[in-house]
């Protein structure tokens, strides 16, 4: 009983700070969310209109593109980040000269801001300024404008993205790799085992798990990009990056449209909690069942 | 020194205490004749003044009853916020002993803070920087400080130097219907025509051009003149493998700068204002309402402005009214429309650009009847831009911040900071040593500012402001891109702003 009290007494800042800064705020966007208030409307007030602020952004052509964008950002940068990731963490598995520095340089990105990673990619970008289109003139004749060319900017903020993020799933799988037991391999080496079928019948399956956190954690990230793109874009040219996380920003600070905002950010999140479920129920439930079903048989 | 003959006239405090205390003059009181006591106590005042520094200005006096306080400011980056937040703010901090905290951020940045701050009601900031446009939102909202009530309703924070009717009629975009001051004028410019002189003064340029064009190169009056030298310099600069364009554009395809550029600096050339937005009839942007937003000569604007745009260097698909001015110090382009506030650094700062003592100013260039127009009082040709300090009604330091505002509101710093910064808020600075040689630097553009101001205008007064430009500028972005045609997207502009203020409840 005694440490059943500690154990909650030592729980209850995080449970407080999660309440305050977590639980409570989420329940205020919800009950914004089914209201009208705009503090520069004629009527500042409040005021309550149901699902009205729902039904209206499912007719907001801007709001579905923005939606539609984001999720193209959203698997371009996360797959294109599994996958260098994982090449880089089994490059790391292996000696070569210069690894310590490389892994140093390759971790850096991790630590500079989001907001800071957009300035130098905006100034590395800049029509006839940045040293990208510089470069890429220079070497191909090619004329990067990220201001008036809609599809160079989307690449370019998944590029930017793959950049900053990459390295935490370089990190993260090489740490599951090597935490590999060495057994399965070498049995599979003895049995005459292909690369290719070491790589998709042993290693992939072990480091499922580490792959699928990684993908929740950098999926549920990727669709609240903001500060990198604001920065780099502002979400142009047109609203051709305009993702869904700028997009809300857009209606909630300057357009101080508060509960269509909230109504937004509830759907987004709702929308987020889908995609990460239909994730676990596609890959990792199926997995847990099979290995339930061969232990009890 | 800060002993000020004001406080040693004969029946202020100072005076008849030591009056009242001298052996000479209780001994004296019954024997000297007036003249003589008069001229003891300004031969003892005299001596005094130079013997005993213990005796403080205003500044000292008002800020020992607030000492602690530390003020908390929001500004945009800009050279005029540099200034308060470099010089005046340590200057005021040493005169007073309360400190001051300026934090300068992005255009963005600022408004997000100040706005959030003053609708939670935090109290976190006890000065935002208004801009003019910005004004009329706050105001509707009861967000800032009366400070024509507040210095009345206790004179003891008044300072000697300040004073409302000293600042130029900008002031009055910072008074409300009662008015009364809500925010003291820090910053004020036009956005001006600057154009390269030594390009337009080139013999060889010249001929060229004439050659060209059969007309004398001289800065535009009129939008096909204008057009016409622009072009021309694309494509001199273009066969001579110059990196030189001709012309600016504030351009940005997902940022307002573009939105503001085209609304406020150049639909106003063609006649069209206040955004096209008619609020003395039930706020109608599109013409089939009475509105002009997607007008003819609104459309023509746009297409004359695109047309810029198309021959602008690369980088202008990325400018904000920022990088405009570091394209034009760059030495990228031959004119263009450039905010006044970064013609000083432009003309005169030899470590940032490249065409110090090469600048010219001018009037925007406009359509026939406009400027008319704008001396009648029934338009503008351009956008006087600027902003002021204000205090939150949620600070919690309102009278130490409102020491702050009469010290930045002063005469006499004015003349180092309009050196410094190329803004004019009070009268007397054009009047300044200092700010008339820079006048010369920057080819006369505060004789401009003072002679020809009066036919630019702010935003018009809606407390609407970013409501409208958040709803339309999207569609002008997808105008920028070309995913939209201008003459459509003008009509779609005018939809969605009539929409918007039918949702904001200002239009029936």
């Amino acid at each position: 009983m005694g440490s059943n009290r500690t154990g909650w007494l030592m729980l209850a800042p995080t449970l407080l700070i999660l309440g305050v800064f977590g639980i409570v705020p989420f329940f205020y966007v919800l009950y914004l969310s089914f209201h009208q208030w705009n503090p520069f409307a004629a009527n500042p007030n409040m005021i309550f209109i149901g699902a009205n602020n729902f039904r209206r952004l499912v007719f907001d052509g801007e709001f579905l593109t923005s939606l539609w964008f984001t999720l193209k950002f959203a698997f371009f940068a996360v797959v294109s980040e599994i996958i260098i990731g994982y090449m880089l963490a089994q490059m790391l598995t292996r000696d070569f000269y210069g690894k310590g520095f490389f892994r140093t340089i390759h971790t850096l990105p991790l630590i500079v801001a989001p907001i800071v990673v957009g300035s130098v990619w905006r100034l590395m970008t800049t029509p006839s300024i940045g040293i990208i289109p510089y470069y890429l003139n220079k070497w191909f004749g090619y004329q990067l404008n990220i201001g008036s060319d809609a599809t160079a900017a989307f690449i370019i903020t998944v590029i930017m993205d793959i950049w900053h993020w990459t390295p935490l799933v370089t990190l993260t799988l090489l740490a599951a790799i090597v935490s590999l037991p060495k057994d399965p391999f070498e049995q599979a080496q003895i049995d005459g085992a292909n690369r290719w079928q070491i790589f998709w019948h042993i290693t992939l399956p072990m480091i499922r798990p580490a792959i699928l956190a990684t993908v929740f954690i950098r999926l549920m990230d990727a669709l609240r990009t903001v500060d990198e793109v604001w920065m780099l874009t502002g979400g142009g040219p047109g609203a051709a990056t305009r993702f869904v996380g700028l997009h809300i920003w857009k209606i909630v600070f300057p357009k101080t449209d508060y509960g269509y905002g909230s109504a937004i950010s509830i759907i987004v999140l709702y929308l987020t909690l889908v995609m990460c479920w239909l994730l676990y129920v596609g890959l990792v439930a199926p997995r847990v069942r099979r290995s339930k079903v061969n232990a009890d048989a | 020194m800060v002993l000020g003959t004001r406080r040693f006239r004969t029946g202020s405090p100072v005076v008849e205490e030591w009056t009242r205390l001298s052996p000479f003059t209780s001994f004296g009181r019954k024997q000297m004749n007036v003249k003589i006591k008069i001229g003891a106590v300004a031969l003892v005042a005299s001596l005094m003044a130079g013997t005993v520094p213990a005796f403080a200005d205003f500044w000292s006096d008002a800020g020992a009853k607030l000492k602690g306080v530390t003020l908390r400011g929001v500004t945009e980056s800009t050279p005029p916020s540099n200034y308060i937040k470099d010089v005046l703010a340590p200057e005021f901090e040493q005169k007073t002993g309360i400190k001051v905290e300026i934090e300068t951020t992005s255009w963005d940045q600022m408004y997000d803070k100040a706005i959030k701050d003053m609708e939670a009601k935090t109290g976190i900031y006890d000065m935002v920087y208004i801009e003019q446009d910005i004004v009329y939102a706050y105001l509707a909202r009861n967000f800032l400080v009366d400070i024509t009530q507040t210095l009345k309703g206790d004179p003891s924070l008044k300072a000697p130097d300040f004073d409302e009717t000293k600042f130029t009629t900008f002031a009055n975009y910072f008074k409300g219907a009662n008015g009364d001051l809500f925010g003291v004028p820090m910053e004020a410019f036009i956005k001006i025509y600057l154009y390269r002189k030594d390009l337009f003064d080139d013999p060889k340029i010249k001929e060229a051009f004439k050659a060209a064009t059969g007309k004398d190169l001289a800065p535009a009056k009129t939008h096909e003149d204008y057009t016409q030298i622009a072009d021309f310099f694309t494509k001199y600069a273009k066969d001579n493998s110059l990196e030189l364009w001709g012309t600016t554009a504030q351009a940005h395809t997902g940022h307002p700068a573009s939105w503001y550029e085209f609304f406020e600096s150049v639909a106003p050339t063609f006649g069209v204002y206040n955004w096209g937005i008619d609020a003395s009839n039930n706020y109608a942007a599109s013409v089939a309402n009475g509105g002009t937003m997607n007008s003819d000569k609104s459309k023509e604007a746009l297409k004359y402005w695109l047309h810029l745009r198309d021959i602008a260097p690369p980088e202008s698909a990325a400018s904000t009214w920022t990088e405009v001015a570091t394209t034009f110090a760059a030495g990228r382009a031959a004119q263009g429309l450039v905010y006044g506030e970064n013609a000083a650094w432009i003309a005169s700062d030899a470590e940032k650009s490249k065409v110090v003592g090469n600048v010219g100013v001018a009037l925007p260039p406009v359509a026939d009847g406009v400027i008319a127009e704008a001396e009648a009082g029934k338009g503008y040709i351009g956008y006087y831009d600027g902003g002021a300090f204000g205090i939150p009604v949620t600070s919690k330091s309102k009278e130490a911040a409102l020491l702050f505002l009469q010290y930045i509101g002063q005469d006499s710093v004015q003349g180092g900071w309009a050196v410094a910064a190329p803004r004019i808020t009070n009268t007397s600075t054009y009047e300044d040593p200092g700010v008339k040689d820079m006048d010369a630097k920057l080819g006369g553009y505060y004789t401009m500012l003072k002679d020809d101001g009066k036919l630019f205008a702010g935003a018009p007064p809606y407390p609407f402001h970013a409501q409208v430009r958040e709803a339309t500028s999207p569609i002008f972005y997808r105008i920028l891109t070309g995913e939209v045609g201008p003459d459509e997207g003008l009509d779609q502009m005018a939809a969605a702003a009539e929409a918007e203020l039918q949702n904001l409840g200002y239009r029936k």
